[in-house]
């Protein structure tokens, strides 16, 4: 506890409020962007479906299916002041926070806080002064792992705050709906998807500490990691690769809507979008997979380190 | 008493460059060490295989009584290894705390921090961040991290770079009275005249091998010379005299003879009938005779096996 006291006094330094302010302007803008967006599509929103003639579909099978198709749409459109409006309730804007964290933007501020806070240990030189005080190398190994994940919550819990002040007045200004939801259960919603995000910021931080044990830099941790993550996402669009990747455990264990399916007006993730639209593995495999990363990746980061030589 | 430091052919090679060539080394307790050679000899490979940084490639070393590296044995070691370096966004304060709060705790009463800052004459700084720090007071920080644990064993890897000669004075008289308190301190340095004044004993490095190891006294005394200015007409019979001690002209009325004392000297000049008109001895400083020592690729040799 000592070695993980230390570790987040060094956290405490402007490039991680930085980085935490950062991900609350984006929450922010997101939000700001999606309420005002929701409030457009809503006031463009035709109030009945044209004819198949007007739209020049013929008539027969082809009309229904393009019937069914523009009143779900419709429906949609129509449902999405609400829905934002949920999103961005105080007790409920947690989960909103949690999967724009568990995606593309919180492991790309993940890469950069591995790389300022385990890489810059090398790049800073301060690693030998670190290890002269503390032999036990696996320990520090594992503070260092826990106080980025600790950094990752504290993402979340910025995005969280953000959101939870500025979504009743982002309501307010694009005339939303008042939420339909009783605070307890937009609570039920941020607590499970929060605690669904521990596992994905805590797998973004392996790949982050094994990243920085082998490039021994801030420069080389903060590209290894966001390559390594874009490279997760490339792989899992591949035809047939999709179950089976990192990338698509995230997505599962998450619960993120499949494929295109996540872009609304407010996104509640930067992730699957990026992803095949092929069948996801289910959230048990997301867990598992998961899991089993976590675990895999510590074990060699603490190989690596175990056995490096400390020169610099 | 056990030795702080015992080395067991050490060797270390990276990516086939050795380092480190099988060194043997014995450092008592109590003392001021010096730890000699020029860049490249293999001081900091050393300091850091004793700090369980990095692994030999063969032999063996052990640091009060454990091996190199074990966390029990590091915890009765300062060091400060090249040149300090801390997290620049810190105060000088935070970052001892910091480093306090990264081992075991620290030992003594509450105030620790605060004491060693002191000691290294960083008490009026200690709240300003580091980044505004000079030079030499980083290298007073660094000083004061290795003292935090009331070591038994402080490595110091030249330490008083950047320092001014105040501070180098204050410096020579810290390392003192620690080793007058029990404390060893090895110490590696660039500055021989500081080494001569503040060490018991030294050895010397060069291109991983032990040179030399014995006391400052001992190691200049060992290569004195002594010049004998006498009338040309004599020179030759002088040299032939002075052959045992490997006596060279210096010059068409002198004679240098190496490792030898005056007395000696003239004692065989006069046995053989040669009366010089001066026998002058030379005593290098530790500077020269480090020089001597590791220009010279004769005189190396594995101290190991002399033993």
């Amino acid at each position: 506890m000592r070695l993980l006291h230390a570790e987040l006094a060094k956290l405490a330094r402007p490039l991680s409020f930085g980085v935490a302010a950062a991900a609350a302007l984006f929450c922010l803008l997101l939000a700001a962007g999606g309420s005002h967006n929701a409030m457009l599509d809503a006031q463009g929103a035709p109030r009945h479906l044209p004819s198949c003639a007007a739209e020049q579909v013929p008539a027969g099978p082809q009309c229904s299916r393009w019937q069914a198709a523009a009143r779900a749409r419709l429906r949609q459109i129509r449902a999405e002041p609400a829905q934002v409006a949920g999103q961005l309730a105080p007790a409920a804007a947690g989960a909103e926070a949690a999967g724009l964290i568990a995606s593309l933007p919180g492991a790309l501020a993940m890469a950069l806080l591995a790389g300022a806070h385990i890489g810059g240990e090398w790049s800073g030189r301060t690693m030998k002064s670190l290890l002269t005080q503390h032999g036990r190398r696996w320990q520090v190994l594992v503070a260092k792992l826990v106080s980025l994940w600790l950094a990752g919550i504290g993402l979340i819990a910025a995005c969280w705050a953000a959101l939870a002040v500025a979504g009743p007045v982002l309501a307010g200004i694009n005339h939303l709906p008042g939420p339909d939801q009783t605070v307890a259960h937009g609570l039920s919603l941020s607590g499970a998807q929060v605690a669904r995000a521990l596992l994905v910021l805590a797998a973004f931080a392996v790949i982050g500490l094994l990243a920085a044990v082998i490039t021994r830099g801030a420069i080389g941790t903060i590209a290894a990691t966001a390559g390594a993550i874009l490279a997760m996402l490339a792989v899992a669009a591949l035809p047939g690769a999709g179950p089976w990747t990192p990338a698509t455990w995230v997505a599962s264990w998450m619960g993120f809507p499949a494929g295109l399916g996540s872009v609304t007006a407010l996104p509640a993730n930067f992730w699957s979008r990026f992803l095949g639209t092929g069948a996801p593995p289910g959230q048990a495999a997301g867990f598992a997979g998961l899991a089993g990363l976590v675990v895999a990746g510590l074990a060699v980061a603490e190989r690596i380190f175990r056995r490096a030589d400390i020169s610099g | 008493m056990a030795n702080v430091i015992r080395c067991e052919g050490l060797t270390k090679r990276y990516r086939g460059v050795t380092a480190l060539d099988g060194l043997h080394l014995d450092v008592g307790p109590g003392q001021v060490f010096g730890f000699l050679g020029p860049n490249g000899a293999g001081k900091t490979t050393t300091l850091r295989i004793l700090l369980g940084l990095v692994t030999p490639t063969a032999g063996r070393a052990w640091v009060n009584g454990r091996p190199a590296g074990d966390p029990d044995g590091l915890a009765q070691v300062g060091a400060m290894i090249e040149e300090p370096a801390f997290y620049p966004w810190l105060t000088g304060r935070r970052n001892l705390e910091v480093l306090a709060l990264s081992g075991p705790p620290l030992p003594g009463p509450p105030g620790q921090v605060g004491r060693v800052l002191a000691a290294a004459g960083l008490g009026a700084v200690a709240d300003r961040k580091v980044k505004g720090y000079s030079q030499g007071m980083r290298q007073r920080l660094g000083l004061a991290a290795a003292l935090l644990r009331e070591p038994a064993l402080l490595l110091l890897d030249e330490p008083a770079n950047g320092m001014d000669p105040a501070g180098i004075a204050e410096f020579r008289t810290l390392l003192r009275s620690l080793a007058g308190r029990g404390i060893t301190v090895f110490l590696s340095s660039h500055l021989l005249a500081e080494v001569e004044q503040i060490c018991d004993q030294v050895a010397v490095l060069r291109s991983g091998r032990l040179v030399e190891q014995g006391p400052v006294d001992g190691l200049v005394t060992a290569r004195a010379r002594v010049r004998v200015v006498l009338d040309p007409a004599d020179k030759r019979a002088a040299l032939a005299l002075l052959a045992p001690w490997a006596a060279r002209p210096d010059g068409p009325d002198a004679v240098l003879v190496d490792q030898a004392d005056g007395q000696a000297v003239a004692r065989a000049l006069g046995q053989g009938g040669v009366w010089p008109h001066q026998v002058i001895l030379h005593r290098p400083a530790l500077e020269e005779a480090f020089l001597t020592m590791t220009e010279d690729t004769a005189a190396v040799h594995d101290a190991t096996a002399a033993r």
